[in-house]
């Protein structure tokens, strides 16, 4: 009786591909994984992929579930990449980070957690004017909470 | 302040159906819960029940239920003084079990040096013989470098033997060796294996038990010096090392016999200080108890205890780590009837395979004698990224012919569509005439459906 029809782990007698490498750092980026390492020591094979925890959201270790797009109005959805206290408001000022009307660049904070003495930015998944801030300040949020809709530009 | 109480607030660190379980027992006693949850269990019914709800992670496991520090965080920012672990996940991790009262926090189980002493084989099965507790012949100790010192062991003790990593458990990490001239490459291989599993190359060796039957002594311990022991359960219907369906009391053994064994694993608990809830877990074969490891947590089959002592085996976790003396003594526990436990997993009865998806029927069964512990509703999704246990069924009789006719109707009556279930093996199994006459040992599981796949 056999449980599965093909081994989990594909067959590794080979270095793949540099296209093949490239795809496989993609998937890991997009997973919000930081690294892979395959190794057959019979034939002496070893690969180990890293893909840099900068820039894009995806590969950000706390990445926010993937950004929705609402299907009607095009907006996207600002999540939160991790959970605690809402600030929508920058600490040491008076002014709010992004709030309806304001334009952000992809990346640019929109909001903080607080957790304990921590903060943690929320990042803008995309470029955009944000139409829609739904999120209450000092509110305990989970993770994925949605907290604000932007328009992509 | 007078007569405060450490915690009135507990998060629930689990998913399913231990969760909803600790949730009421919490409840039942006027303490708050906390339910953190992954994303993929957002709906769900304890999530749903609870005073503070909190999504802490994706669906990934390692981000949301295995993450020690968001946990943590998630206790601070809830308020939450105090975690139960459940089972599995982190219920028997140390560090874990450390770090949570390094924060100020109580740790509903033991402490985390117990969970260590236990979790290392070896440590664990010399404390345990040091305590009157009965171990298989075996390698006492670390097996040595020098291979013909492990070969004067394993003769000592006798083939066929056993070859198992001291960081192992679950059925891996071990190699059985039937000939002296195999065990050379056995304990090379085995080694090397644990090494890259475990971290820890570090082996021990015991005599191979050939059809033990898997027998176990359920333990209740407070912090005053009390340690009761709550009989014994017959687990050795499994498949791959995965209980399938169990029983209590163990048919066929004397309670005499039961109650030596059990005083025994009651001594070795008051000898380490351990505290809560544990399971003393014993091969069984011709009247010989060789004790294999001890689960430092509450276990899915807890259930069947509880029906057949009539204690509410996680409310006393909770009143022990409350600071509460057990308000009994071991005379108080009479064990009656008898009580089997069916567990329904989301999988294909033939391939066992999984089998996420949506629940479109759920109609549990009822009547004198049966219990249903589930988180599932009408409606609710099987995730594929956690086991695929949807709940337990419970049947209680005042002998084991009543509980196995009660179940057999509760199975008869309980309807699922949407997701295959095993509840056609469970069928199958109290149908079986080796079953009936009961005391099967662990293979016999693996066996019948070897016969019933070649037929």
């Amino acid at each position: 009786m056999s449980n599965r029809s093909e081994p989990l782990v594909p067959h590794f007698d080979r270095l793949p591909e540099p296209e093949q490498i490239g795809q496989m750092a993609t998937w890991l980026a997009q997973a919000g994984l930081e690294s892979l390492e395959l190794c057959n020591e019979a034939a002496g094979l070893k690969l180990r992929i890293r893909v840099e925890r900068a820039a894009p959201a995806a590969t950000c270790p706390h990445a926010p579930p993937a950004a929705q797009s609402d299907v009607t109005a095009g907006w996207v959805a600002v999540k939160t990449p991790y959970f605690g206290h809402l600030c929508l408001t920058h600490p040491q000022r008076e002014s709010a980070f992004a709030p309806v009307g304001a334009k952000v660049a992809q990346g640019d904070t929109v909001a903080l957690l607080t957790l304990d003495r921590m903060q943690l930015p929320v990042p803008a998944p995309v470029a955009g004017t944000v139409v829609e801030v739904t999120g209450q300040a000092g509110a305990l949020v989970g993770y994925g909470t949605v907290i604000m809709q932007i328009q992509p530009d | 302040m007078s007569e405060t109480l450490p915690f009135n607030r507990v998060l629930i660190a689990n998913r399913g159906e231990i969760a909803l379980r600790i949730q009421r027992a919490c409840r039942q006693l006027g303490l708050e819960t906390v339910a953190v949850y992954s994303e993929a269990d957002a709906d769900s019914r304890h999530v749903h029940e609870a005073d503070v709800a909190l999504c802490i992670g994706p669906a990934a496991a390692a981000r949301s239920y295995l993450d020690p520090a968001g946990l943590l965080l998630a206790a601070r920012l809830t308020g939450a003084q105090a975690i139960h672990p459940g089972y599995g996940f982190l219920s028997e991790n140390a560090d874990f079990a450390d770090a949570v009262e390094d924060a100020g926090l109580t740790f509903i189980g033991p402490t985390g040096a117990s969970i260590r002493m236990m979790g290392d084989k070896i440590t664990a099965k010399r404390a345990m013989r040091e305590a009157g507790v009965p171990c298989v012949p075996g390698s006492d100790g670390p097996l040595p470098a020098d291979m013909d010192a492990v070969k004067a062991i394993a003769l000592e003790v006798g083939f066929p033997v056993i070859v198992k990593a001291s960081g192992g458990g679950g059925g891996r990490g071990m190699r059985v060796v039937e000939r002296v001239e195999d065990l050379a490459r056995a304990v090379t291989l085995t080694a090397k294996e644990a090494e890259q599993a475990f971290g820890n190359p570090t082996l021990y060796l015991e005599r191979f038990m050939q059809k033990p039957r898997h027998i176990e002594i359920q333990v209740l311990c407070d912090t005053h010096g009390t340690a009761l022991w709550l009989g014994a359960r017959d687990c050795s219907l499994q498949r791959r090392h995965q209980k399938v369906l169990e029983e209590a009391s163990a048919p066929g053994i004397a309670p005499e016999t039961i109650a030596e064994i059990g005083e025994r694993c009651a001594e070795a608990c008051r000898r380490i200080g351990y505290r809560g809830a544990g399971t003393f877990e014993f091969l069984y074969e011709d009247g010989v108890f060789a004790f294999i490891e001890m689960n430092t947590r509450v276990q899915v089959e807890h259930p069947i205890t509880e029906e057949t002592t009539g204690i509410d085996i996680v409310a006393e976790q909770l009143r022990i780590a409350q600071g509460a003396k057990l308000g009994i003594v071991q005379a108080d526990i009479g064990l009656r009837g008898h009580a089997i436990e069916c567990r329904l997993n989301a999988e294909d009865p033939f391939t066992f395979m999984p089998s996420p998806g949506t629940i479109t029927r759920w109609d549990l069964p009822g009547g004198p004698g049966i219990r249903v512990d589930t988180h599932v509703v009408a409606g609710y999704t099987v995730q594929p990224y956690y086991d695929s246990l949807i709940g337990k069924i419970i049947s209680y009789g005042a002998t084991r012919e009543q509980a196995i006719a009660r179940m057999r109707v509760a199975l008869a009556e309980m309807k699922v569509e949407g997701v295959s279930t095993n509840i056609a093996l469970h069928q199958d199994l109290l149908a079986d005439p080796a079953f009936a006459r009961g005391g099967v040992d662990i293979h016999y599981l693996e066996r019948w459906l070897a016969k019933r796949t070649a037929s």
